[in-house]
């Protein structure tokens, strides 16, 4: 359940490349306890808004606080409670798993027994006790994304943000994650997740935000996005809203000619 | 249920090479047309530069070898003379293994690690096809090359010895000919080793392998003594090289071929070519057919390929000194986590990519010619004080000598100081969000990666300095002087080389050789170079002068340090100082 303290926070987020504007105006709130999907078109902002929440992007104008912290004048603090996970896993290609969780253990400060601890319950939970210590460059995409996954859960934090974590997942693994995100909401934590899988945000999401060309166009869960968009049934499915918002009706008719 | 095979035709071999081998052109001819001005002028200018060498090369050695050919000069060089005679060989065996050793990398990378190879094996183009088009792909660049060199001595040969027209196009078929079979048996080798060694790791090695070769190669001039090399040698390296023309090599029977067809010995001559382009298709064509069989079944074993299962290093391998690793880890922990974790983050991956290690070797390899080189002098002070200087110039050479030692010792660490340091942030590539995500500060990052170079140019320096030390067998207050010296210079270069990396870290690097921008590189290099000399005036400047001066020389050493300790500190600190925001803003271009 939500506990109604934001612990991601954006206001009037706004990053420029050039000319380009990537985000423009976004503020959002994201709750403890309650999984956030944030949805969009590519090349809507999504990633660009992740990498600002994480602290990997300096915002052009705005500010962003994670657990009540400003990610850039207190980088220290929003970074220790936050956990993330991106699109694409860069891992250190030769350290092995083992090694790539002590690692990321140390970065946060934790105790070294504490760090063993987690390694040994993180790599059963997820697998990878076989492989962990063979070397990252061994690992199939799934088991690197896993291997992120398990990394970014080291140091138990508080904001796990994820971006497009099911993203060549198998189905028992993407269940597992999907597992692992619910309980983490459950125990307090924010989840941030951004998808294209609108049947993952669906399903697991409590609230949904849709950005499309660098701005959010809608917040809310998923009763309160149909109202938006003067939909009462309930049999209105989140792709529907989705297309209806970011003007992709027009594929549909295309799909249909195609049949 | 299948569709019929009439609504199914699949495109040939030739035309789908042919297909292949076009977008490789109208990739290439694009990215000239949309490329600057500036870069169009510099292409066009190297074009016309390449035309004006190879007409250069060819006239000279048509004119050279005219007068080497001479009546007057074979009677003075009979065995040179004799050797012109199978220089065609010559240059074909040369090409052969040219083109032999440099494609086998070439085509690993072309064969197996290409970013298109899902693509175009997804296609129904015939892998013979996706085969033959990466081998020419392949060989192409080197073959260019090779020609490029041996094409204008070639025709220049024939223009001096006024051979039949028919040579010059003999010489050309031979040479593609003899290119396209020693493409085609290092695409054999290479489909071999693939199929016994992961692709990856064979690249690795063979980076590793040829970087160390190159180096051995430009540091055999300082061992090779090339002053001592006498007119005896000199016939004995002719008569080897005389060695590649045996009779049953079919690199002879092209040489002697195109001589033939050159001298109108039309039977011999179109014989001998005749058969070396027969065999030249013949391995061609093996190689295609040994694609068809090796090749599909090599690159998909190498998508599906189970990982193998390794040991635990840490449980089963035992370090060699268990002190030093004891040493190490506790140092480490005096450290705070994040700083020790990212020190030994770096050393482990340091240590296991062979793309690192060989440049990290280098310095040791050219640390162990050097010494070598020091040994050959018999521990002789420098010839400038000859036994009939006075004693203050002797004194001052034996002093000077044991400081060139540092200088010596100094430039071997610089050596390993300049990766380290150097490349200490870009290493990181696309990793560094790991480090960017995490609760770590930028001092303590820098920190980290301070002393990730630091404390191993130290210790290499150090290690260096006391091994000269033992041969030259200096005295003690000397030898802890100079470590200290080596201790404080060595952070003073530190610190310029991280700052100049953390200026220009390119962290979206595919190669080693792109982690950092070349402006920012050269720019380091200098600033260490006016550093590296100022800082050994200002450290050994006192001391050599109070000898020289028959003052007391401790007090020129502690002069010497308070003053170049000072640069040494300052360099240490300022450029870090400097650059230190920039760490916040890494990964963000």
């Amino acid at each position: 359940m939500s506990t109604h303290i934001p612990f991601i926070k954006t206001q009037h987020l706004v990053k420029k490349f050039g000319d380009k504007i990537a985000v423009n105006d976004v503020n959002l709130e994201v709750f403890g306890g309650e999984i956030f999907g944030f949805l969009g078109p590519n090349g809507a902002g999504k990633t660009t808004t992740i990498k600002m929440i994480v602290g990997l992007l300096q915002p052009t104008s705005g500010r962003v606080k994670v657990g009540g912290y400003d990610v850039l004048t207190h980088a220290g603090q929003a970074k220790s409670i936050c956990g993330y996970v991106p699109d694409t896993p860069n891992l250190y290609a030769k350290l092995t798993g083992r090694e790539l969780l002590r690692f990321v253990g140390d970065l946060y400060g934790m105790p070294r027994q504490q760090i063993e601890r987690r390694i040994e319950e993180l790599l059963r939970l997820f697998d990878l006790v076989q492989a962990g210590d063979d070397t990252i460059d061994s690992y199939s995409h799934g088991m690197q994304q896993k291997i992120a996954l398990a990394a970014a859960l080291v140091h138990d934090p508080k904001v796990l943000v994820l971006d497009e974590p099911t993203i060549g997942l198998d189905p028992k693994s993407a269940r597992l994650i999907k597992d692992i995100l619910r309980q983490m909401a459950e125990r307090g934590a924010a989840v941030f997740l951004s998808t294209h899988i609108l049947e993952i945000a669906e399903r697991m999401c409590d609230r949904i935000g849709i950005i499309h060309q660098g701005q959010v166009i809608a917040v809310g869960t998923m009763e309160e996005l149909r109202k938006l968009r003067g939909i009462g049934s309930g049999s209105i499915s989140l792709e529907d809203i989705f297309l209806s918002l970011t003007g992709g009706t027009e594929y549909a008719e295309i799909a249909e000619v195609l049949k | 249920m299948s569709f019929a095979a009439s609504e199914i035709s699949l495109p040939g071999l030739w035309p789908s090479i042919w297909k292949l081998l076009r977008l490789r052109l109208v990739i290439l001819a694009r990215s000239f047309r949309r490329s600057s001005m500036r870069r169009k002028i510099v292409v066009v200018f190297l074009g016309l530069l390449i035309l004006a060498f190879l007409g250069f090369a060819f006239f000279i050695s048509w004119k050279l070898l005219r007068v080497l050919r001479s009546p007057e000069m074979a009677q003075f060089s009979s065995e040179f003379s004799n050797l012109l005679e199978i220089f065609p060989t010559l240059v074909f065996s040369a090409t052969f293994l040219g083109i032999f050793l440099t494609s086998f990398g070439v085509l690993l990378q072309a064969l197996y690690l290409a970013g298109d190879m899902d693509f175009l094996l997804s296609t129904p183009l015939p892998i013979r096809a996706v085969f033959v088009a990466k081998l020419l792909q392949a060989a192409l660049p080197n073959f260019a090359l090779i020609c490029a060199f041996a094409l204008p001595v070639l025709f220049g040969i024939g223009a001096s010895a006024e051979y039949t027209f028919l040579y010059y196009p003999g010489v050309l078929l031979e040479m593609a000919a003899l290119a396209l079979a020693a493409a085609g048996l290092s695409a054999m080798l290479v489909l071999l080793v693939v199929r016994i060694f992961p692709a990856r790791r064979v690249a690795e090695v063979l980076g590793f392998l040829g970087a160390i070769f190159s180096i051995l190669c430009s540091q055999s001039g300082q061992i090779a003594q090339w002053g001592e090399f006498s007119p005896e040698q000199a016939t004995r390296t002719l008569l080897l090289l005389r060695q590649a023309d045996v009779a049953w090599s079919p690199l002879t029977w092209a040489g002697r071929g195109v001589v033939s067809l050159g001298e109108s010995n039309w039977l011999v001559g179109g014989g001998l070519t005749l058969l070396t382009l027969a065999l030249a298709a013949a391995v061609f064509t093996a190689s295609l057919v040994a694609a068809e069989r090796l090749y599909y079944s090599g690159w998909a074993g190498m998508k599906s390929e189970a990982r193998r299962r390794k040991t635990p290093r840490v449980a089963s391998i035992k370090p060699l000194f268990p002190v030093w690793v004891n040493i190490e880890k506790s140092a480490i922990r005096l450290l705070s986590a994040p700083v020790s974790g990212l020190i030994a983050k770096d050393w482990l991956v340091l240590r296991r990519d062979l793309r690192n290690l060989s440049q990290l070797v280098t310095p040791l390899i050219i640390g162990v010619i050097y010494a070598v080189m020091i040994l050959r002098s018999d521990n002789q002070p420098p010839s400038l004080s000859s036994p009939d200087a006075s004693p203050w110039i002797r004194g001052m050479m034996t002093n000077l000598r044991t400081y060139l030692s540092v200088g010596l010792s100094l430039f071997v660490g610089w050596m390993l100081l300049a990766r380290l340091a150097g490349m200490g942030f870009a290493h990181e590539g696309r990793s560094y969000w790991i480090l960017k995500t995490a609760p770590i500060r930028a001092t303590q990052l820098i920190l980290a990666k301070y002393l990730v170079a630091y404390l191993p140019s130290v210790a290499l320096s150090g290690l260096y300095l006391l091994a000269i030390w033992l041969i030259q067998s200096a005295g003690l207050i000397t030898l802890i002087y100079s470590l200290a010296v080596i201790a404080l210079c060595i952070a003073g270069n530190a610190g310029i080389n991280l700052a100049f990396g953390i200026a220009g870290a390119n962290l979206n690097w595919e190669d080693p050789r792109q982690m950092q921008r070349t402006f920012s590189g050269c720019l380091g290099g200098l600033t260490t170079m006016l550093y590296l000399p100022l800082s050994l005036l200002l450290f050994f400047g006192p001391p050599i002068a109070f000898a020289a001066f028959n003052l007391p020389e401790a007090i020129g050493q502690i002069f010497g340090l308070a003053l170049g300790g000072a640069l040494s500190l300052a360099c240490a600190f300022i450029p870090l100082f400097v650059v230190y925001k920039k760490v916040e803003r890494l990964g963000e271009d």
